[in-house]
This record gives C-alpha cells, sequence and structure tokens, in this order.
C-alpha cells in the first residue's frame, strides 16, 4: 500500500468521484471506505500489481476504482441497475475493471465469466453474508483471501452487533482460516471486517 | 468434464471457440449456467490456445467488452417496467412538497418584517392565499419569490393529476382501493412493482412508519398501526378504536391488489368488489 505521510493514497487517473488528490496520487478515505479504513486501522490484505481481486458489492465503483489502481484486474459484481450504471463509467476509464452485472448469492450466473482470483472482497448489504461468501469459494485459489465487510445492521438490526459477529466468524471457520477480525471504528460504525485465508 | 465459459466450451478434448464478436459472446454468454460443483476457473491461456485473443491484455478487453454489453441490456430491461418511472414522478411530487413548504414559510416571515401589521393569526389563511397576497403587497424580491412558489405550486399539481393517472395505469388494483397518490407512495417505499408484490400485508401497513417500527422491535415500545395507508381517508376518518382493523384489512386486500397488479397486470371487478366489502365492514363499530 502507498501511504503519503499517514494518507492512504493510490495510484491513478483522478477524478472518478471528485477525491482529492496529493503530489499526483488519489487519496482514498477512509471515512468512505471500508477498505481504506481497514488499511488504515493496519489491517488487511496487501494488494500487489500481480494479483486478481473478486470484488462483491461493486456499488459505485469508488472503492473499486481505488483497488483498480493497486492490482492486475478487478473482477466486479454489482447487482443493481442505478449503480451499475456509474460501475460502467468507471470500468470504461479503467481497463483492468471487468464489471458483471450479477447477484453475488447467484455464482453459477457469472462463473462463465471468472478465473481463479487471489482475493475475493465482499462488501454487500445482506443478511445472508456469511453464506454468499461461501458461495463464491470457488473462485478464490488455495492460500488466497477473503475479506468480508461485515455489516451487523443488515444481518439483524434488533441483534447486538459483536453476538452477529461472533456468529459470523463461527461461520467462516468452518470452510476458511480466521486471520483477522476488527471493527472498523471511529471510521463506521457496526461494521466489522474479517480476514481469511482458504486452506 | 465439459465447462462452458464466455469465450467457448473446453473439454478433455479441446476447446470450441465461439468466435470473437463482443455482441454474439454477450448474447451466448447470457444463456451459460455453470453447476457450481463441477466449475473450475478460467485458465486465460486457454482462450488463447484455443485462439480467440493472443495476450492476457487482449483477454481481458475482449471480456470487459462482452460484460460491458451484457450489463447494459440488463439495465436497460430493469428499466423498462413502467412503474420505474412512477417511482421518480412520485419521489418529486415529494421533493416538491417539501420545497414548496420551505419557501413559503420563509417567505410570510420575510413578509412579516416588511408589514408589521400582517398577522396569520386568528385567519384561516391558506398558503395559496397568503402567496398571493404576498405577491401583491410585497416589492422586489420578495415577490418575485412569492410568484414563483405559486408556479411551482402550479407545476407541483399537474404533476400529482400524472402521478395518479400512471398510478392507475401500472397499479390498477392497489389505486382502486386506496386512490392512485397513496398506491404510488407505496410503490415509491417498497422501491418498486416486484418489490411490493413480494410484501406480506403486515410490512404493507406500516410502510413508512419505520422509526415507530424499529423503536417498537428495539424498546417494546407499542407498535405502530399504520404507515403511509393513514393517509387514505378509510383509515385517518375511521373511529380511533377500530383504526388499527381497518389498517390491518385494507393492508392485507392491498398486498392482494399489489400482486394482482404485478401478475396480472389488470383490474379485477370480482376482488375489488370483495375487498371494497370487506374493508367496509371493518369500520363499523361493534
Amino acid at each position: 500500500m502507498i501511504w503519503l505521510g499517514n494518507v492512504l493514497v493510490s495510484p491513478g487517473e483522478g477524478g472518478v468521484y471528485g477525491e482529492r488528490t496529493l503530489d499526483g496520487y488519489r487519496v482514498w478515505d477512509p471515512y468512505r471506505s471500508k477498505l481504506a479504513a481497514l488499511y488504515t486501522l493496519a489491517g488487511g490484505v496487501e494488494l500487489t500489481p500481480g494479483i486478481r481481486v473478486l470484488y462483491l458489492g461493486a456499488a459505485n465503483g469508488t472503492t473499486v476504482s481505488h483497488v483498480a489502481d493497486y492490482v492486475e484486474t478487478v473482477y466486479a459484481v454489482e447487482f443493481a441497475p442505478r449503480p451499475m450504471q456509474d460501475l460502467l463509467e468507471v470500468a470504461r476509464r479503467r481497463r483492468n475493471i471487468v464489471p458483471i452485472m450479477a447477484d453475488a448469492g447467484r455464482p453459477e450466473e457469472y462463473a462463465p465469466f471468472m478465473e481463479a482470483v487471489d482475493l475475493v472482497y465482499q462488501d454487500v448489504a445482506q443478511p445472508n453474508q456469511v453464506e454468499i461468501a461461501e458461495k463464491n469459494l470457488p473462485f478464490l485459489k488455495p492460500g488466497g483471501h477473503l475479506i468480508l465487510m461485515l455489516k451487523t445492521r443488515s444481518v439483524d438490526v434488533r441483534r447486538d452487533p459483536a453476538e452477529v459477529l461472533a456468529e459470523a466468524r463461527a461461520g467462516l471457520e468452518r470452510r476458511l482460516d480466521v486471520v483477522d477480525v476488527r471493527w472498523l471504528d471511529p471510521y463506521h460504525q457496526d461494521h466489522a471486517a474479517i480476514v481469511c485465508s482458504r486452506r | 468434464m465439459l465447462q462452458r465459459y464466455w469465450f467457448g466450451d473446453v473439454d478433455e478434448e479441446g476447446c470450441r471457440a465461439a468466435g470473437t464478436d463482443p455482441a454474439a459472446l454477450a448474447e451466448r454468454a447470457a444463456g451459460l449456467r455453470t453447476g457450481m460443483d463441477s466449475f473450475i476457473p478460467i485458465d486465460w491461456e486457454v482462450a488463447r490456445d484455443c485462439g480467440v485473443v493472443r495476450t492476457r491484455e487482449e483477454y481481458v478487453d475482449l471480456l470487459r467488452s462482452v460484460c460491458t454489453a451484457l450489463a447494459r441490456k440488463k439495465i436497460a430491461r430493469s428499466y423498462q417496467g413502467r412503474d420505474v418511472e412512477l417511482l421518480q414522478m412520485v419521489r418529486m411530487l415529494d421533493e416538491l412538497d417539501n420545497v414548496i413548504n420551505l419557501l413559503s414559510e420563509r417567505a410570510a416571515e420575510w413578509y412579516q418584517v416588511t408589514n408589521p401589521s400582517f398577522s396569520r393569526k386568528y385567519r384561516s389563511l391558506p398558503a395559496k392565499k397568503m402567496l398571493a397576497i404576498i405577491r401583491k403587497g410585497a416589492r422586489g424580491g420578495l415577490s418575485d419569490v412569492a410568484e414563483e412558489i405559486e408556479r411551482l405550486a402550479g407545476t407541483r399539481s399537474r404533476l400529482m393529476r400524472e402521478v395518479s393517472a400512471r398510478a392507475d395505469e401500472v397499479m390498477p388494483n392497489t389505486s382502486a382501493l386506496i386512490g392512485g397518490l397513496v398506491a404510488a407512495r407505496l410503490l415509491s417505499k417498497a422501491g418498486g412493482l416486484p418489490a411490493l408484490a413480494r410484501m406480506p400485508g403486515s410490512t404493507i401497513q406500516v410502510l413508512g412508519s419505520e422509526r415507530a417500527l424499529f423503536s417498537h422491535l428495539r424498546g417494546g415500545t407499542p407498535p405502530p398501526k399504520h404507515g403511509i395507508i393513514f393517509q387514505h381517508r378509510r383509515v385517518h376518518n375511521a373511529p380511533r378504536p377500530v383504526r388499527g382493523r381497518v389498517a390491518r384489512v385494507l393492508a392485507a386486500k392491498l398486498a392482494i391488489a399489489a400482486r394482482l397488479d404485478y401478475y396480472r397486470g389488470e383490474a379485477v371487478p370480482e376482488f375489488l368488489k370483495d375487498a371494497q366489502e370487506r374493508i367496509d365492514d371493518a369500520g363499523v363499530e361493534a
């Protein structure tokens, strides 16, 4: 990861969403992006130029654009039409983003486009986030990593976030090694990052 | 084991390429479904050996054009429904209401400063009349603003009629039970006709009262009896003791009506007659 002082940045063409630039680099704001928050909190998996990433829940392509600045190829999966329009525009200008309009919970729909990836990054607002992650494991190389941004409020607003996290962690441990778990406070409320590696 | 990929079919004997035209590839790929148990991730070098591309760069480029074409098609399809535009119309209408109220309040405050004898107390002065007074009585910027607000109010009324007419067309059964405008607001809150049609009556009943609902679920406050459907006269005119019952029965019938609208798309007179009677009965105090 590239740091200018203590500011996380990424190399690449700016102006994607009005982000600030610093010495020609694009500032990657931890308050806007959960992945940036994870790196700022000294967690996460190093993004290197050689790796391929599957990004589930790509939304408007804001975080996707930063990831694409670092890695070889990003497969960006998004389901909703409105953000997909924005994502297509981002992908038009960044030649290493493959935009896929599909439901992350139905990998059979986009499997015909997928190669094996080194990192699966998941940020979806669904109650069955762990199940979705499990379904996407066939795309992950052995030794590769999964970063799951757990939105505890999407799982169940009535339950204690810590309890939701414990349950998600137990679910993931069935098939993965959990490497790191942390809350994204103070950048994002009730969001936790779970980093796993595939056996 | 045969693997069907976007660029062609691959098995032990080799690979059959499906061409290099992005549009044709997109069409073919739209129909592909993979069993995840037998799925083997693509090795892009197979596509190269297959003769589809020469380099990794070409591979990603071609894949990108195929996926982009597919996504554009899917986006177009999802915007086709008549309900999608209605959604934007009703949201614009509600936004206009907000803006007009804000501007009128501010204009009244301003006018009061320029005209010390003016007060809204002890007179029923609807916003419309007040704006006319301000437009005539004030000078310069304030008068201009009042005129703009009046124009905006005219736009709002026309849009409201449009929303109502469109709702009658898109959701004839729901509109017949609760009126075009309220029906459209339900649609907007649900996020579309498909979503509304999949909702249970109990959810429709409290659409729009999320705050009360979640404070009930979290903290045990009394549950809300009605959300948006309160705007319909049958609910807000009902005597207090039976209001909850009316809301419940109405919402249950609305759930059926929304499904009829979504799956049949036309008014069903027999259903409407029964439903109207049933809802009217619910409003009678025992």
